[in-house]
């Protein structure tokens, strides 16, 4: 019989107790509590301090990038992809046509009306980056980072987003600069 | 405002067919009580969520709700949930007893759904206040046991199954321990009529305390205890929640279920709580009555005591079962034979004595 009540007693001081826990809780939840709303809070990135400075990395597998601009359409970096993930559409131009130079003063001749690259079949083996003769294709951050800071969060919702069109000449650049003016082709 | 009262009104307005009141009046309330449920489970879903999860230390539905996905709240959370039950397929598995599996989830709710009928919201708010209330009260909320085990049956799924023998094994365990405390209440009402016990808790007792039936007598406060905690069990609520033992059985009797038809185990189990809620505060919490005694009475401020009591006990339901572990099948029958039982007879006892030596 004593027995029995103390079960009883036990179990509701017990209870209590495990009533107040949860209680407690709660009302400090709001400062106490970890979540993180990940796509609008973000971790601050960890200082990186493994002895060495990040623009000494030999590279930080990312995402690539394309300074479009400097890009003079040799599609070495196409060719070199393992997975043919880049398309390249470089179109020519009229002799005459002034492409501009690119910023280690190679001049431009051809017209960049496609660059794609499919970051869904990229598996960042970065052998694209080697052969580019103007540096204009790379990972972002590491050695980069002052071209381009580092950006590992780009997920999409949508597949086809993942896709980077870097070109940047409209349809109405391309016609006017490819069709050149019809006297002077005369002369050619 | 009863059923009673609607037909009058009508028949002072229309004078039709009485059989034609009747109906358009029973068709009122019953879209009112649907209507009640619906809201009460909307609620109760979005406040079970956050508050379980400020229990956890976690910060619950954050998503849907002004602001959208930077959402602070999550306030469309469930309204969200209810448009994606409502999208889903409604699968049927291809052994089930499908005449029996379709019903089963609308006599679940049916089980809430007509209890709520002798529910009195406010002093003049109960679609119907018949003299013998709390006992149809009990009655037709045991109709959900059948429900379950018709659900479970057809399931032919053997977690189903378990779950529903389980479940109505506990219930109808639990219904003993319930309707014991209910009847020392009684004792003290001396009415069977819900409108009829809840004015007889007015007025204060103990000089100050409101003479409410948990306050009047030490036997009546602990036949609240019990009567909430069978209530709880009634509920199939953690920690009685064997029968849906999500860690054992899947989801119990449910688990074959998908879309609209587990939705609406979902609406009666929030119904239920309603139900176990709205008795507790009528038998026990004085109902409708003010807390102080002649301050802030009349119909709408009754209605806003009864809401914030249920509020109150709702919550505590919530609070239970975020704290608490699920109990084993025999230390849950042990619960309600070897303590609740002994003690709500002892108890019956005891208020029946107090009301023969002291009023
Ligand atoms: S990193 Fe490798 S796979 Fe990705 S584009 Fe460059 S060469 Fe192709
Ligand atoms: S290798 Fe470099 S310059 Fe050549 S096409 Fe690729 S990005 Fe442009």
């Amino acid at each position: 019989m004593k027995n029995y009540f103390q079960n009883i007693w036990q179990s509701i001081t017990t209870l209590l107790i495990g009533l107040g826990i949860t209680i407690k809780h709660m009302f400090k939840a709001r400062k106490g509590n970890v979540t993180l709303q990940y796509p609008e809070e973000k971790w601050p990135r960890p200082e990186r301090n493994i002895g060495f400075d990040p623009k000494n990395y030999n590279i930080i597998r990312s995402k690539l990038h394309v300074d479009i601009d400097d890009c003079i359409g040799c599609r070495k970096c196409e060719r070199a992809c393992p997975v043919g993930c880049i398309k390249i559409d470089a179109l020519k131009v009229p002799k005459e046509t002034d492409l501009g130079l690119t910023s280690s003063g190679t001049t431009k001749r051809l017209l960049i009306s496609r660059f794609d690259i499919d970051m869904t079949e990229c598996m960042f083996c970065n052998l694209c980056t080697y052969p580019c003769p103007e540096d204009c294709i790379f990972m972002t951050g590491g050695p980069n980072s002052e071209k381009q800071p580092l950006d590992y969060e780009y997920s999409q919702y949508d597949r086809s987003r993942l896709i980077f069109k870097f070109a940047n000449v409209t349809k109405n650049d391309i016609r006017r600069i490819t069709t050149a003016p019809p006297v002077q082709q005369e002369i050619l | 405002m009863t059923i009673d009262n609607i037909i009058q009104w009508f028949q002072s307005w229309f004078p039709v067919n009485v059989m034609v009141l009747f109906i358009t009046s029973v068709l009122i309330a019953a879209v009112v009580i649907f209507a009640i449920m619906a809201v009460n489970a909307l609620v109760a879903v979005y406040a079970e969520r956050k508050i379980s999860a400020f229990m956890q230390d976690r910060v619950g539905p954050m998503g849907q709700g002004p602001g959208l996905h930077a959402g602070k709240w999550g306030l469309l959370q469930t309204i969200a949930d209810t448009i994606k039950l409502i999208l889903k397929e409604d699968i049927i598995p291809k052994a089930a007893d499908k005449k029996l599996f379709i019903i089963a989830p609308f006599i679940i709710f049916l089980g809430a759904f007509i209890a709520l009928a002798a529910m009195p919201f406010g002093p003049y708010l109960i679609a119907s206040d018949m003299n013998i209330g709390i006992f149809y009260i009990l009655a037709v909320s045991s109709f959900g046991v059948i429900g379950i085990i018709l659900a479970a049956w057809s399931s032919d799924n053997k977690w189903s199954l378990y779950g529903g023998m389980r479940s109505a094994a506990q219930i109808i365990s639990y219904e003993i321990p319930a309707a014991l405390s209910l009847v020392s209440v009684l004792l003290l009402t001396s009415t069977l009529s819900m409108q009829g016990i809840i004015q007889s808790q007015a007025g204060t007792v103990w000089g100050f305390l409101p003479n409410w039936n948990i306050f009047n007598n030490p036997f009546s406060f602990l036949a609240f205890f019990i009567y909430f905690i069978a209530g709880v069990a009634e509920t199939n609520r953690t920690p009685f929640d064997i029968p849906e033992a999500e860690s054992e059985l899947v989801a119990g009797f449910h688990t074959e279920y998908s879309g609209m038809r587990w939705a609406f185990f979902f609406l009666s189990e929030y119904g239920n709580m309603l139900v176990v809620c709205g008795l507790t505060v009528v038998a026990f919490l004085g109902g409708w009555q003010s807390p102080i005694a002649g301050v802030m009475e009349g119909a709408w401020w009754g209605l806003f005591w009864f809401l914030t009591k249920l509020t109150a006990t709702i919550f505590i339901m919530i609070w239970f079962r975020w704290t608490f572990p699920r109990l084993r099948v025999d230390q849950l029958m042990n619960v309600a034979w070897k303590i609740l039982l002994p003690i709500a007879l002892f108890n019956l006892f005891g208020v029946a004595i107090w009301t023969l030596l002291v009023g």
